[in-house]
């Protein structure tokens, strides 16, 4: 009996909380399926829902979309190229770190975290100069590295600690077998960290893909730039096309969505295996 | 097959240190049982025989060749670990096979060296199936077949059972007991049970504290204890112990303790006078109708035998009896100890005079 007067409070509690989270997506939703005359009507159902949105956004057919396919193109390309470079430095160097142990890697580490005590908005125009000076400036590189730079402490870090759980004896029966430690590393090593590398791997894409500050500074060419930037550019004009825009930003929001949805029994165990130690 | 010899082996974590100079000379084919308290530095011994943990000073040598600055993969020695230490994302074919296909062995000669293996340990049904599909017998037995595959030159178990049931680990005792006896491989077990290491061994080096105390056959060890560690360490229930006096005159020997007097074998000229601790096992105190009176505490009946905890003055004694007990609680009994089993080891260093 109290258990479920208990539910039933939390349950009143999380109605309302639910409902304000979910109203500013309803709300795109709302805009996206709105002809433009009846974007602003204001009612909780357009009186003539409609997929033309959809379309034109399909067939680049506003100026703002000339460049739709190309830029949600560049938005997937640095995603996962930072995703994926993310995850080869992050899972050797918790390697190193944890089951190598290799001398002064926790420093190394720490000194690595101790960058996010500077936030990420300061070191953007540092970032800008240091990808000037490559060359690197309008090529997807430059925001590649960068947010593998952003990522990598944090994604170190937590498979840092989800290594540390692994049993020491298993590296010890693979040293005893035969094991070098790079076979160590692919044969053992990779294959029993593979929730969390899903979990951190996703992590880094979908920082990436939701980057915008870096993206604007570091991309300025309309056919380089993200659809993150792009879609700021929406609200550059006077007359902003706000259907449009709310129906490409539904756009934009469903990778994420599906990437969550088929790692998230990875994204919730991978993420908090690392936070305490057991 | 090799014979492994320990040369004045020092170990030391930073400043601890934790083994003092071991010399061991293990013979080629032999079951060495290395036993002792946690702590003692058993299992530290062994990991540098596998090449796990650094040489602080002194030398190991497998089979003739020091293998101080050898790889762990080059000293041909396979391990069991306590916790077995499976490949948990590999089925027992796989776990089993590892150490071939790091070798590069063709596929052929690895299915036939695991075939060999699972037929050896009855591992044929589960050879598909992933380690957590499996009992803790059977993790045991893929762990062992992991090691047979191999076809080491020496076999190293660290406390192998720990992690069994006691009907299991008492199974498990005797199939790698059998084991040995088939593949008749040179075998390193370290374990703090006694009577694994009774039960088990050709030989046994008692340890205490970084040090060999005793190095012997299980019975010599059980009957002509060194001192009073292993005296005390060895046998289940422990050996009896008290302070004494010892007397030795008109050719008779005892000990004056707890107020009466305690019969002993015949011991060295000049030893009357002595402080010693009197040493018996708990199978060789007999009931009687006359002798040291005792005060009875508790009555174990175990069936085939009968234990009883048991006081005489302030001291509490072990002794176990064939057959029932007609005695319970709160009894007067008597108590005669067998003078030829009774051990003396002198008060201040603990050794056997």
């Amino acid at each position: 009996m109290r258990k479920s007067s208990k539910e039933a409070v939390l349950l009143l509690l999380a109605i309302p909380i639910l409902l304000w989270t979910l109203l500013p997506i309803y709300h795109i939703f709302l805009f996206s399926i709105s002809s433009k005359d009846s974007a602003f009507s204001g009612t909780l159902w357009p009186d003539k829902p409609t997929l033309r949105n959809f379309g034109t956004i399909a067939y680049q057919e506003h100026f703002y979309l000339h460049n739709f396919w190309v830029q949600i193109w560049n938005s997937l390309w640095i995603a996962v190229a930072a995703g994926v470079i993310t995850l080869v430095i992050a899972s050797c160097a918790a390697f190193a770190i944890s089951r190598l142990k290799v001398r002064g890697g926790r420093a190394v580490m720490n000194l690595a975290l101790f960058t996010y005590f500077i936030p990420a908005a300061f070191l953007a125009i540092p970032m800008y100069k240091a990808m000037g000076a490559y060359g690197l400036l309008n090529s997807r590189w430059s925001l590649v590295l960068a947010m593998v730079t952003l990522a990598a402490p944090y994604a170190i870090w937590v498979l840092k600690q989800a290594s540390d759980k692994l049993p020491f004896e298993l590296d010890e029966a693979a040293r005893i077998d035969g094991a070098t430690p790079p076979q160590l590393f692919r044969l053992v090593y990779l294959p029993l960290m593979a929730p969390s590398l899903v979990a951190i791997g996703t992590y880094a894409l979908l920082l990436a893909w939701n980057e915008y500050l870096y993206a604007y500074l570091l991309l300025s060419h309309e056919r380089t730039i993200t659809l993150a930037v792009a879609l700021g550019h929406f609200i550059a004009a006077d007359d902003s096309p706000w259907e449009l825009l709310m129906a490409t930003g539904l756009v934009f929001a469903l990778p994420p969505a599906a990437i969550y949805y088929a790692f998230r029994r990875y994204m919730v165990a991978g993420l908090t295996s690392g936070a305490v130690k057991a | 097959m090799a014979a492994v010899s320990f040369h004045a082996v020092k170990k030391a974590f930073g400043k601890t240190r934790v083994l003092h100079g071991i010399s061991l000379d293990i013979a080629d084919g032999e079951f060495m049982v290395l036993v002792g308290p946690s702590g003692c530095g058993k299992s530290t011994l062994l990991r540098m025989l596998a090449g796990l943990e650094d040489i602080t000073a002194g030398s190991i040598a497998i089979d003739g060749r020091v293998v101080n600055d050898v790889e762990s993969k080059d000293r041909d020695i396979a391990m069991v670990f306590q916790s077995y230490a499976l490949y948990p994302h590999m089925t027992v074919r796989d776990n089993m096979g590892f150490s071939l296909k790091l070798r590069k062995e063709n596929r052929k000669r690895i299915d036939e060296g695991v075939a060999r293996a699972a037929q050896i340990l009855n591992l044929q049904p589960f050879l598909e199936r992933h380690p957590r599909e499996l009992s803790g017998g059977q993790r045991q037995r893929v762990a062992m077949g992991r090691a047979i595959v191999r076809d080491p030159k020496v076999f190293l178990f660290d406390e192998p059972l720990s992690n069994l049931d006691a009907k299991l680990r008492v199974a498990m005792r005797a199939e790698i007991k059998a084991l040995h006896q088939r593949l008749k491989t040179t075998t390193v077990y370290v374990t703090h049970d006694q009577v694994e290491a009774m039960t088990m061994a050709d030989r046994i080096a008692v340890m205490n504290d970084g040090r060999i105390e005793q190095l012997g056959e299980p019975l010599e060890l059980y009957d002509r204890p060194a001192n009073l560690f292993v005296a005390q360490f060895i046998g289940s229930p422990a050996m009896n112990v008290f302070d004494g006096l010892l007397r030795a005159s008109h050719g008779k020997t005892w000990v004056q303790g707890l107020g009466t007097q305690w019969p002993a074998a015949a011991v060295p000229a000049g030893s009357d006078g002595r402080k010693v601790k009197y040493g018996i096992r708990p199978e060789h105190l007999e009931l009687s109708g006359s002798g040291v009176a005792a005060e009875v505490l508790v009555v174990e009946p175990m069936g085939a035998e009968t234990e009883f905890l048991v006081r005489v003055q302030d001291q509490t004694f072990t002794l176990v009896t064939h057959g029932r007990a007609g005695n319970g609680p709160g009894d007067r009994i008597y108590l005669v100890p067998q003078a030829r089993h009774a051990h003396l080891f002198d008060a201040a260093s603990g050794d056997r005079l």
